[in-house]
């Protein structure tokens, strides 16, 4: 044991490399891990954790929220599928909107949602404050309070040409409830109505995205959704997790990473068990001169697998250090450091640094101290 | 320097694993940048396509193309401007489209024109559309009519154009009368007027000059110069900066791997060196033969890690935007290479100091 410690004490330079290495590689893990996840909740947030069991959506809209309008027949034909409870319109739609703290409003983008106030479709993660109860109340995204989205600021939807001014004061704030990475507030329909009327005066209609149903007690939202989907021309239904996966993007997103990871999760065993094969190799001569002088093989695999956990420990401190740095400085998505995955992701790669390390462990335990008498396998340099 | 070529072609086993281990990498620097580029190219094409000099927004649609409007008025005001040599009208629809014989709906960006951009004809007559090669993944071809919307505006295919799409859908390049029709009567909510156009593409001279010019002449516009206008496309900047920054941190990782791995075999050697060197081998040429042992497992790794990447990316199922460049190959050679012989300099000290006069003792 204390031969390993000294060991890389003296060799500063190579393991230091080494730990280096493996650093760098669990960050790059670990921040990729939060981007993908982060990336996700910040677009499809709202989605998640809204109240609607069942979205209805145009059929040609292809899943995506900001493609979709229910027409007229279509809204009032949900509404007689057997199972469901309740169905009411939810519209969304970016705007520019003024918001800003201590009167230095600026302006910025945000998504509105607008459902009906006690239907499905209402956002269920209020941290702080109530949820809207007239026109021109509104709960905002908890991410965004300190832009201007705070409770009691007011947040004003920036009119084209012809259109009024409407105006929202924020009485709630809700967590992950982003939509396309914008601060996100959700509103009743007249509110959204009224802002899509300030963007586009010229609108001969404002319709719902979709219909958010609240399935009747019992019903299978997955049933329900297909049984929608089947009597309603025109419409594809999905539950709210089949909407979240569904969404645009979300499965290349998670596709795209989860190849990316897979082959650094790969990336670092081979290194670090190939570090410690070569170092083995090179140390063979001293390691049977120690074997003949009466040190059991077991110390010896000891000391090595002692080598790997410090150099995959020290990595990981580099490694969440850099990533701590990272969540700082986050540029626009912001990341943050919680415990759950950083510990799976280090223990992971240490098993799978142990895994590999098997190779030189071998090595080690094919070491013959009888060699030492006649100087075959020795070689002190 | 022969020494360090036939040690290679003698003893490939010994180098295998780093040549597996930078396989991997490089694998990955292709995936990765490929995974960028297909992002990039896929959703800035209809940008990047134009022929202007600045994109004319409206002043409130903070640099969005989908909520910019922009009337005659402004459009009188714009060419009144010194150095404005022509204006255009720009607009786009996002829309699902239903193509004939094929069960899945076609993503795609329906954009009225006026000024052809770079490889794009001149508009085509009414209801008919250039569209983007893309497109025939969907099952898209010359001829067909296609459902666009939930209004199903029919829109005819009349040929073929490239790289021109539009935050990852299909561009359909139409008139501007064609454009209107598709976004009235599928996006009633969102309507266009007769004479009302996204953004003016405007040719002229000046650059940033001619964009603060147009804006103080109309009061009521934000003006880009079109490489600002891609970059200004929502995450299109994040994408760019969040990929490189993991991109370059890839590239350390080779740089300490090749580091790692070169000089153990440099220690390893210690005893050789001595012996060469005493012989007179110069330092120079015992460094050289670790550079090019090093650059040659970076290139034959590049080589692997390339083919892989490349049936990767057939394998991959066609959602995902991966798209591989000669550019991005080129790169991550490049990259690979300066990594490999960065990452060998760290043995340069060791092998500097190996004393000849070592050979002497025994040992070596």
């Amino acid at each position: 044991m204390f031969l390993a410690l000294t060991e890389m004490r003296r060799a500063k330079v190579r393991f230091g490399l080494l730990s280096g290495a493996v650093g760098l590689l669990v960050f790059l893990i670990l921040f990729q891990q939060a981007l993908s996840t982060g990336l996700i909740n910040q677009f499809i947030g709202a989605l998640r954790n809204q109240s609607a069991d069942v979205l209805v959506f145009n059929a040609q809209a292809r899943k995506n929220l900001e493609g979709s309008i229910v027409l007229p027949a279509q809204q009032a034909a949900v509404a007689q599928v057997p199972g469901v409870a309740e169905a009411t319109p939810l519209g969304e739609g970016t705007f520019t909107v003024l918001a800003g703290v201590d009167g230095a409003a600026e302006e910025q983008d945000a998504v509105i949602f607008g459902y009906q106030l006690d239907g499905p479709g209402a956002p269920t993660t209020l941290v702080e404050g109530r949820l809207p109860e007239a026109t021109g109340e509104a709960v905002a995204s908890s991410r965004n309070a300190d832009e201007g989205f705070g409770i009691g600021d007011t947040v004003t939807v920036v009119p084209n040409a012809g259109g009024a001014e409407v105006v929202f004061t924020v009485v709630g704030l809700a967590e992950e409830i982003n939509y396309s990475v914008s601060p996100t507030l959700f509103t009743d329909f007249a509110g959204f109505e009224a802002a899509k009327r300030a963007v586009n005066p010229d609108a001969t209609a404002v319709l719902p995205s979709v219909m958010a149903v609240r399935v009747a007690d019992g019903a299978d939202p997955e049933e329900v959704a297909a049984a929608i989907t089947a009597a309603v021309e025109g419409t594809e239904a999905l539950t709210r997790r089949q909407a979240v996966d569904g969404s645009p993007g979300v499965s290349a997103v998670r596709q795209s990473f989860s190849v990316v990871l897979l082959l650094f999760y790969l990336v670092v065993p081979l290194v670090t068990g190939l570090f410690f094969l070569i170092v083995t190799f090179q140390k063979a001569g001293a390691l049977t001169l120690l074997r003949a002088i009466g040190s059991p093989a077991g110390l010896l695999v000891r000391s090595l697998l002692l080598q790997v956990v410090v150099v995959v420990l020290t990595g990981s401190v580099l490694a969440v250090g850099l990533f701590w740095l990272a969540s700082r400085g986050g540029g626009g998505l912001d990341i943050s450091v919680e415990s759950g995955p950083v510990l799976f992701t280090v223990t992971l790669v240490l098993v799978l640094a142990l895994l590999t390390s098997l190779a030189a462990v071998r090595r080690v335990l094919r070491i013959d101290p009888i060699a030492a008498t006649t100087g075959a396998g020795v070689q002190v340099g | 320097m022969s020494l360090a070529v036939t040690e290679l072609r003698r003893r490939p086993g010994r180098f295998a694993v780093a040549t597996v281990v930078l396989t991997f990498l490089s694998l990955l620097l292709l995936l990765l940048g490929g995974l960028l580029d297909g992002l990039f190219l896929g959703s800035t094409g209809a940008i990047r396509a134009q022929r202007a000099d600045v994109i004319v927004y409206s002043d409130t649609a903070r640099d969005s193309f989908l909520r910019s409007r922009l009337t005659t008025e402004v459009r009188r005001q714009v060419e009144q401007v010194d150095g404005v040599e022509a204006v255009g009208g720009l607009g786009f629809s996002l829309l699902g489209a239903t193509v004939p014989g094929e069960t899945d709906l076609a993503d795609v960006a329906v954009a009225g024109y006026e000024l052809p951009p770079s490889g794009v004809p001149d508009p085509p007559s009414a209801g008919h559309a250039w569209a983007d090669e893309r497109l025939r993944e969907a099952g898209v071809s010359i001829g067909d009519t296609l459902a666009v919307g939930p209004a199903g505006t029919p829109i005819t295919i009349d040929g073929w154009v490239e790289d021109t799409n539009y935050l990852q859908q299909g561009a359909l390049w139409v008139t501007l009368d064609t454009w209107r029709e598709v976004q009235n009567a599928n996006r009633p909510d969102a309507f266009v007027a007769p004479d009302v156009v996204q953004v003016f593409v405007v040719r002229g001279a000046g650059g940033d000059g001619l964009a603060a010019a147009i804006d103080a002449a109309t009061g009521s516009t934000s003006t880009l110069t079109r490489d600002d206008a891609v970059f200004a496309l929502p995450g299109v900047s994040e994408q760019q900066s969040t990929f490189n920054a993991i991109i370059f941190s890839t590239l350390a990782v080779v740089l300490a791997v090749v580091a790692l791995f070169f000089s153990l075999l440099t220690l390893e050697r210690t005893g050789l060196y001595g012996v060469l060197k005493a012989i007179g081998a110069s330092t120079r040429r015992l460094f050289a033969g670790v550079v090019i042992q090093a650059v040659t497992v970076a290139v034959i790794a590049f080589v692997i890690g390339g083919v892989l990447a490349f049936v990767g990316d057939a394998l991959l199922p066609g959602d995902i935007p991966l798209q591989l460049t000669p550019g991005r190959y080129v790169f991550t050679f490049v990259a690979l290479v300066v990594a490999a012989v960065l990452g060998s300099a760290i043995s340069l000290r060791r092998v500097t100091r190996i004393d000849p006069a070592s050979a002497i003792g025994s040992a070596a």
